[in-house]
């Protein structure tokens, strides 16, 4: 029997729906009530990962499973991009690369080699949020860097011996490093013809002027000036245990995790190192549009965004259902109004980055150039709606079913079990955190719904950022706020 | 000859080892019902989860001259309500009752899936049956949906470097109408369907007799077998649509093409051989021909992907290392139910010519023509596949499979079978493939060249 089951509880009628009002339509959406509903909510429990510390600090979480013949490991590290010296962005990202492109003893083309004839998988990411980055699944951002493997069970002592060799003995050559640096020039040229990152590099900076978070990653300018040393500094004091949490799912008991982590973490020691702390402000008062200009582009992305709230903040549950409401996924407002009720957009959806480091809101979506102005327009309508409507009661008791029914889905993946629970350790969440979440979402009310909402969906203060043809959505973008004009090679 | 003879003996042995795969077998029952829909379901009670997957054979490769586009912009329509299900109703029931939903149109089918907790199984049961048997087809929801998929058309095509591409080797490796066309289709014709096309076309395809329904995950077989009967088993047959023809003729020169991109900064090549279907043999040898060519870089099942997104194959070795020309290679074969295609990618550093990363892929192709793959690279392919075994075990994963299977090969139980004859391919296989269709007069080569301005495309057929 797998161990999954047995944690499994059925709550009875916990949240019936309310008989006495027949359901209703709401706009974008028209219900006939005839399909057949079990309205009661499959609540499920999350197992429970067994907790040990390694011998040099390591807080290790495990969660046996034999779904797959498989073994997966994740180590969380202080490393992150916002530690990269001031003026040097990419030193953390370069560091992370060249780790896997050489030891003492292996050459970049070993290490790959001997992890492919294991079926092995290492891959070292950098914290810090932003671009595609570290962090643990669900962590929301993800302010650690990791370390991870993945290996068939009868391969993981061997593939765990290629990542204490990559993690110990990294020998940063030379040529290697001038070829990563000739590589990333190629891929930042590629990169400027990506509305989305062209996007997203300049919300950091709109949104985190002044720290180390408004640089996401390496630029041509640093490229030029990042040595060696830089790499082999940031690595000894950044790729040590400290205290952090790593976990392991798979088929894999805990004493031999134990045991075998142990054995080959055991000489990996140092830190601690001080945990980041970036300020938490408030969001920008002003509203104001960049423009980044693509020639050729048939269509405007458009996001809009402004600080909100970190992962801590008491608000958290409050805005993940103003959220399943406003923007997440194909039943809330955004998408049943942009797309279904408008035709303007192939996809829209608003979400919440709440990290240690993280802190916004942001919506986004591709719409034709013709409809720059009414989709515009129309999304900011919706935005006011959800800060100056209450939400009515049937669409925000769907929107808590949405979040406490969806928690069953987890179950299918023990990584995905463990990385809630290594997100609770993260973020210091009380230890029934997941056993209690549904009744927190539950417990969330319409008036909770419009407070976060006035709070952190930006309507008069809105940032907005275009990317798209300049001359043909410049003159409209005036209505929306103050217009900056920025050119997309300006990095 | 001997060396060949030792090679193959060590081979031998490597995949005797390797064919002892762990991935557990799928157990499911095959029933079809009076109005000849076909039902698989398959019991898996690791999560309270279930998934139903339903397969129409319909594709793009179905649609006439003129409508290119269509069979996936009426998968939109069928999330635009049914006789007891409103307008995005059915995303609505789906999500808030914590379960998720899609479509997905390839060329050859056309594909709806739902996974929702164990508890909700008459609802996804009905949400399917209810717009099998009769969907409501209005010029509003046609009209929106039809503003939806030219905006996703933008998205993918128009708006991205490189987006051109694929439809102009679609256009140059098919002659046959069926495949010679997007599926996304032109906007042209996306624009001239009507609301009697897809009236018609419902009628025609969307009928239980040429559907595939599979449901996987925590139920009870019978029982769902019975709810099936309850829901599905009323909705009328109709007369089987006639099948396509998708016989090429035999090319008989390459053809070249030029695109001048203004959205991209970086030169590409792209090469593509016209291949059998891909459950055949042959194509089964040229996807790991393909994967040691140029898969990796990350995933599994493409020739074993290392770290830091370096891969082990020879063109990443040679045009990415050793050259120093490309900054990205790829390698594979696509998965049709009709002629198939073999296709390389290099993207080119900043000021690198085309026609040498052209020249040196083809020196890789008739390396692959004079000597058998290595017993090392055949092994990395082959841990590859284990390994992507394990990321297909979701009951959605499952309930695909089988129910596309079944759809467009007749034959569910590949979701047992397919892993061991892949893990099956001997170099002798590979070379064998790659002699009869890796040749210079079955190939199309595309460069795309960025561009201020200029046309966006300009082709050749040098035969």
């Amino acid at each position: 029997m797998n161990k999954l089951l047995i944690a499994f509880l059925f709550t009875a009628a916990a949240f019936a729906q309310d008989d006495a009002q027949a359901p209703k339509s709401f706009r974008g959406m028209v219900r006939l009530n005839r399909a057949p509903v079990f309205n009661e909510v499959l609540r499920v429990k999350l197992p429970r990962p067994v907790e040990h510390t390694l011998v040099n600090g390591i807080k290790l979480l495990i969660l046996e499973s034999h779904r797959t013949p498989s073994i997966s490991l994740t180590i969380a590290i202080p490393s992150s991009h916002l530690r990269d010296p001031v003026g040097l962005p990419g030193v953390a990202e370069a560091t992370a690369a060249m780790m896997q492109l050489g030891t003492a003893t292996r050459t970049a083309r070993q290490i790959s080699e001997d992890l492919a004839d294991l079926g092995a998988t290492l891959s070292i990411s950098v914290g810090g949020g932003g671009g595609g980055r570290g962090g643990f699944a669900g962590g929301g951002g993800g302010d650690s860097g990791t370390i991870a493997l993945s290996s068939l069970t009868e391969n993981f002592d061997a593939a765990l011996a290629i990542l204490t060799d990559v993690l110990l003995h990294p020998s940063f050559p030379a040529d290697e490093f001038e070829k990563w640096k000739s590589r990333q020039r190629s891929n930042i040229e590629q990169g400027r013809t990506s509305p989305n990152l062209l996007a997203s590099e300049l919300m950091a900076k709109v949104l985190y002027p002044g720290d180390p978070r408004q640089f996401t990653r390496a630029t041509v300018e640093s490229l030029n000036k990042i040595t060696r040393d830089k790499l082999i500094e940031h690595y000894k004091t950044y790729y040590v245990p400290s205290g952090d949490w790593a976990g392991i799912a798979g088929e894999i008991t805990p004493r031999d995790a134990v045991a075998k982590l142990d054995k080959a973490l055991g000489a990996w020691k140092g830190g601690p190192v001080e945990r980041l702390s970036l300020p938490i402000r408030a969001p920008i008062a002003d509203k104001k549009v960049y423009l980044i200009p693509r020639p050729n582009s048939v269509q405007t992305y458009l996001v809009l965004t402004n600080r909100a709230i970190d992962r801590n903040s008491p608000d958290y549950v409050a805005c993940m259902v103003m959220n399943q409401v406003l923007g997440s996924g194909p039943a809330a407002r955004l998408f049943r109004i942009i797309r279904e009720e408008k035709g303007y957009t192939y996809g829209i959806s608003s979400s919440f980055s709440a990290s240690h480091t993280q802190q916004h809101f942001i919506s986004a979506t591709s719409v034709r150039t013709e409809v720059t102005e009414p989709a515009l327009a129309d999304t900011l309508k919706e935005f006011r709606e959800i800060r100056e409507v209450t939400v009515p009661k049937e669409e925000l008791e769907a929107a808590k079913h949405a979040l406490v029914g969806s928690f069953a889905m987890v179950l299918e993946n023990p990584a995905g079990v463990l990385g809630r629970w290594l997100q609770q350790r993260e973020y210091g969440l009380p230890e029934d955190y997941w056993d209690t979440y549904p009744e927190k979402v539950m417990a969330i009310t319409a008036a909770d719904v419009q407070r976060v909402a006035k709070k952190y969906v930006p309507y008069d203060n809105v940032q907005i950022i275009a990317v798209g043809d300049g001359a043909k959505i410049r003159g409209l973008l005036k209505k929306f706020g103050p217009v900056e004009e920025i050119a997309p090679d300006a990095q | 000859m001997k060396p060949f003879a030792l090679l193959f003996l060590a081979t031998g042995l490597i995949v005797a080892q390797q064919s002892a795969s762990k991935t557990p077998k799928v157990n499911f029952t095959d029933t079809t019902l009076d109005n000849g829909l076909r039902v698989i379901i398959s019991e898996d009670h690791y999560a309270p989860v279930y998934a139903i997957a339903i397969s129409y054979k319909v594709g793009s490769r179905d649609e006439r001259k003129g409508r290119t586009g269509f069979a996936h912009l009426f998968e939109h329509m069928m999330f635009k309500g049914s006789e007891n299900v409103g307008p995005g109703e059915l995303d609505y029931l789906i999500y808030t009752n914590g379960g998720n939903m899609n479509g997905t149109t390839n060329t050859d089918r056309t594909l709806y899936y739902e996974v929702l907790p164990k508890n909700q199984l008459d609802l996804g049961l009905y949400l399917e049956a209810d717009r099998m048997r009769g969907l409501v087809i209005t010029g509003d929801n046609l009209e929106n949906q039809r503003q939806a998929v030219k905006e996703e058309r933008r998205l993918r095509v128009d708006n991205v470097p490189y987006g051109g591409e694929q439809e102009k080797m679609e256009e140059l490796i098919y002659d046959n109408f069926a495949y010679h066309h997007s599926v996304i289709g032109s906007m042209q014709d996306l624009d001239a369907a009507s609301v009697d096309d897809v009236k018609q076309f419902f009628k025609t395809y969307y009928a239980p007799n040429n559907a595939v329904v599979a449901i996987v995950g925590d139920v009870n077989t019978k029982e769902t077998l019975a709810k099936v009967k309850k829901y599905f088993g009323t909705i009328a047959r109709q007369e089987a649509p006639k099948p396509v023809d998708l016989t090429e003729p035999a090319k008989n020169g390459e053809r070249r093409a030029k695109i001048d991109d203004p959205l991209a900064r970086l030169a590409r090549v792209d090469i593509a051989y016209r291949i059998p279907a891909s459950n055949l043999a042959d194509a089964r040898a040229l996807a790991v021909a393909a994967a040691i060519l140029g898969g990796g870089g990350g995933g599994f099942g493409r020739g074993g992907g290392g770290g830091g997104g370096r891969s082990n194959s020879r063109l990443y070795q040679k045009l990415v290392e050793e050259k120093e020309l490309a900054i990205q290679v790829s390698a594979g074969t696509d998965r049709r139910a009709g002629p198939s295609t073999f296709h390389v990618s290099a993207t080119l550093r900043p000021g690198k010519k085309p026609e040498d990363a052209e020249s040196l892929i083809s020196e890789e192709i008739a390396k692959l023509h004079s000597e058998p793959v290595t017993a090392k690279e055949l092994h990395r392919y082959q841990i590859g596949v284990k390994r992507a075994a394990e990321f297909r075990l979701t009951a959605l994963s499952r309930a695909q499979a089988l129910a596309d299977d079944a759809a467009l090969y007749n034959d569910p139980n590949r979701i047992n079978t397919e892993i061991d004859q892949q893990l099956a391919v001997t170099p002798a296989d590979i070379q064998k493939a790659v002699r009869a269709y890796l040749t210079a007069s079955n190939r199309v080569v595309i460069d795309t060249l960025p561009t201020g301005g200029g046309s966006r495309s300009r082709g050749s057929r040098n035969q």
